[in-house]
């Protein structure tokens, strides 16, 4: 059995910038071992300008299940961490009110090796699409608001 | 209201589950809660148990999974994450 990665998750109710969090998650694990790690992959997903209709979005709600959400994240993190044998991994998932544009989700892997981080990087990503109780409210530029049941397309 | 009565499960809904049932959590009395899937149907919801997935304590679970007095069960619509 592999060692659990060093894991760095985090709900943000305000806007982030993902290139300054990611710079921060590298200056920690430099300092802690500037060898550690050759591989990094990463993940940005942002919030679409258009709803699922094709309508102007003016904004996404990001409903989440408060205590459940967290632990399912450091669950999925680790399995899939342990799985693939990775050091590390920085999960940042918006909640609340998210602007098109605006970053909605931060995946990051470190580990020995390409294949492994970016292995772990996609599967993680696809898992907490899935598998963490996170929930997708439209808010159309007519003011209706849209629950939205399932995912975009790979 | 005797003993047996006073011991419940809390139940919560999320989502569009949630808007379209009008409320969002409930004390359910523990007698009555035999399963998830026992308390869905008596809440009458809308909808397939087959599309809502269940969770036991912040834990996803089985609809058949014995419900215990002071359980928080969690009745949660498609996710929709990252």
């Amino acid at each position: 059995m592999q060692h659990p990665p060093h894991l760095h998750i985090e709900l943000l109710t305000e806007p982030f910038e993902p290139l300054q969090k990611l710079e921060q998650w590298q200056q920690e694990r430099n300092n802690a071992d500037p060898e550690a790690s050759a591989a990094e992959a990463l993940f940005i997903g942002r919030v679409r300008g258009q709803s699922s209709n094709g309508q102007p979005l003016c904004a996404l709600e990001l409903e989440h299940y408060p205590g459940m959400t967290e632990r399912q994240l450091e669950r999925l993190a680790t399995a899939c961490g342990q799985r693939h044998g990775v050091h590390h991994g920085l999960v940042l998932h918006r909640i609340g009110r998210v602007l098109p544009g605006e970053a909605i989700v931060l995946v990051a892997i470190a580990a020995d090796r390409r294949g492994t981080a970016q292995r772990c990087c996609q599967e993680l990503l696809e898992a907490l699409k899935h598998e963490a109780p996170f929930w997708k409210r439209e808010w159309r530029a007519d003011g209706s608001g849209h629950w939205i049941t399932g995912n975009t397309p790979w | 209201m005797t003993g047996l009565g006073s011991a419940t499960i809390r139940v919560r809904l999320f989502a569009g589950l949630r808007d379209a049932a009008g409320w969002s959590e409930q004390e359910w009395p523990i007698d009555l809660a035999r399963s998830p899937e026992a308390v869905w149907q008596q809440l009458q919801l809308d909808g397939d148990l087959q599309t809502v997935r269940v969770a036991i304590n912040h834990a996803f679970a089985a609809a058949d999974e014995p419900l215990q007095a002071g359980d928080e069960l969690a009745f949660l619509p498609p996710i929709s994450g990252g």
